[in-house]
């Protein structure tokens, strides 16, 4: 039971960070009907300008965070900017293509500007063990969740309510006519690139701040897809969640089965998913009648 | 031959004693940069009226309204000649959110509704580019226009039907605070009752709410009914223009577009095109 328990928590915990991730594909694809295949490697990036933040300017978790978060801001601006918006009104298989070769950019990059060694990203706090019963979490894996589920509450509302997030998902359904009511979808792609890079490098630095940094962390992107394939593509929350159940199916896998299991786990069950509700589990289907 | 004195490029004299609201002015239109799809084309729409677009599938009746719209560059089509003006500046150039703030709005074809948010939400998107205060009143006045839509405000524009959808397309367009309303074709794919209500609507936002509208339409009698002016496109040019009345009593017009000629009624495939345009332009 305990150690049932304890692989329940720390697929928890990982789960959270591929929520976040599977959020930032999710985001991006419900207001510009892309799939950004370099989120892993924007994720990694975020979480290098966090560790350069740490180990530079200051090691003090408010210091980090805002940082990171402002770095993440820009890389999705300047992303958007340079590479997607040129590329707007072509052909989706091609933009989609863009973004691959953007993520191997990126990837490289990680040699060029920082080196190809782990580091560690210490602020101070996040790897305390606290003790619940006989079940020992760490500070770090705990506040991942509970950022999760705060975010998740507070995309939901921005997607219901403000009117920059339904615009979102008028540009996503149909941007021509967007373009008619008055609304700039070159803006709402912007902030969409924008927004994206933060929730994900959100998951990126608390992935640095548990198991440290490497250039190998963009692989977390092919952990994140999978959530996203299964939340459904247009699913933020659906997204989210479906991060969570990828954690924790891999984490028991891993546990009760062997550790080979635990990298396959995650795409098997999308197979058998997929098979049963193609557009994911919270995916929309299509309204036919138009 | 007495048909080709009346089409003029000058524009409706009677109405254009003032200045008119909205002008193209010799506008020439190229798609891909190798085809032509409006050459020469002069409109002219007075404040304050109806006037009809009236022409065949593939007359350039929508790309008029891309241009006036600015989204032409979406689908890589360019304006080479010619401009567009609008109280009399030239706004060709503009981008389209800067000219939904100058109040030249379209319902477009097919009514493009964003199908998976709701009419709320639908109608909110409109109102994008005016203050919250602003867009809440607006809404009001729409759901005053169709309070079908007060009805079912929180359902899936997606799933109304077409009438509805129809009025949805036009009261999202109306949170614009447009000043020129231009409907791409609003009767299509709707039962003839419905497309009463439609019409009855348009007569009443000029009536009362004393809105320009650029009605763009096959259905060339309905939209005579209640036209002020109207021009007909083919192939990418004017070839005829005159008050609704003169173009109704028109024997080409009504042998062509209305589907009536002196031997009584008569299907428009048995009239060859060549001999059509001959006709025109003679």
């Amino acid at each position: 039971m305990q150690y049932l328990l304890q692989l329940l928590i720390s697929g928890l915990a990982i789960g959270a960070i591929y929520g976040l991730i599977a959020m930032g594909f999710a985001v991006i694809y419900k207001s510009t009907g892309l799939v950004n295949f370099a989120q892993g490697e924007m994720t990694m990036i975020t979480a290098y300008i966090a560790w350069t933040i740490s180990t530079t300017v200051s090691g003090n978790v408010v210091v980090v965070s805002l940082g990171a978060i402002l770095g993440a801001i820009l890389l999705g601006l300047v992303i958007e900017r340079v590479v997607m918006r040129p590329m707007l009104g072509e052909p989706v298989f091609a933009t989609v293509m863009v973004t691959i070769g953007l993520a191997v950019i990126l990837r490289s990059a990680i040699n060029f500007i920082w080196d190809a060694y782990p580091h560690s990203l210490d602020v101070g706090m996040g790897r305390e063990i606290v003790r619940v019963g006989n079940i020992g979490v760490r500070t770090g894996q705990i506040a991942v969740i509970v950022t999760l589920l705060a975010l998740l509450a507070a995309i939901w509302a921005f997607f219901r309510y403000s009117k920059i997030g339904v615009a979102m998902r008028a540009v996503a359904a149909d941007d021509r006519t967007a373009l008619l009511m008055g609304i700039s979808a070159t803006r709402v792609h912007a902030l969409a690139w924008a927004a994206s890079s933060v929730i994900a490098g959100i998951g990126g630095v608390f992935f640095a701040l548990s198991y440290d940094l490497s250039p190998a962390m963009f692989q977390l992107g092919l952990k994140a897809f999978p959530a996203t394939i299964l939340g459904g593509l247009d699913a933020v929350l659906g997204s989210g969640l479906g991060g969570l159940l990828i954690g924790i199916t891999e984490n028991l896998a891993g546990g009760y089965i062997g550790s080979g299991m635990k990298e396959v786990a995650g795409f098997a069950m999308i197979i058998v998913v997929l098979m049963i509700r193609p557009f994911g589990i919270f995916g929309q289907r299509d309204i036919e009648r138009v | 031959m007495a048909i080709a004195t009346q089409a003029s490029s000058a524009g409706p004299l009677a109405i254009a004693a003032q200045a008119p609201l909205l002008e193209f002015r010799n506008i020439r239109i190229v798609y891909d940069n190798a085809i032509e799809a409006i050459r020469d084309v002069s409109i002219t729409v007075p404040e304050g009226g109806i006037v009809a677009l009236l022409g065949a599938n593939g007359a350039g009746k929508s790309t008029l309204l891309k241009a006036m719209s600015g989204i032409l560059y979406t689908e890589e089509g360019v304006i080479e000649n010619g401009d567009i003006r609008f109280r009399d500046q030239d706004v060709h150039h503009l981008s389209p959110d800067d000219l939904v703030r100058r109040g030249i709005v379209q319902v477009p074809e097919g009514r493009r509704l964003f199908a998976a948010l709701t009419i709320d939400e639908n109608l909110q998107m409109g109102g994008y580019t005016r203050t919250a205060a602003d867009a809440r009143e607006r809404r009001d006045k729409v759901f005053a226009l169709f309070p079908r839509l007060y009805e079912r405000r929180d359902q899936i524009a997606g799933y109304m039907s077409g009438g509805e959808q129809q009025m949805l397309a036009i009261g999202r367009a109306l949170m614009t605070d447009p000043v020129l309303l231009a409907l791409d074709e609003p009767s299509l794919g709707l039962a003839p009752l419905i497309i009463d209500r439609i019409y009855d609507v348009i007569v009443r936002l000029r009536d009362e709410l004393k809105m320009t509208v650029l009605l763009v339409e096959q259905n060339a009698q309905r939209a005579l009914d209640i036209a002020d002016y109207g021009y007909i496109l083919e192939t990418g040019r004017v070839v005829l223009d005159g008050t609704a009345k003169k173009l109704t009593s028109n024997e080409d017009v009504q042998e062509f577009y209305l589907g009536v000629s002196a031997s009584g009624r008569k299907s428009l495939r048995d009239v060859k095109h060549y001999k059509r345009r001959k006709r025109w332009l003679s």
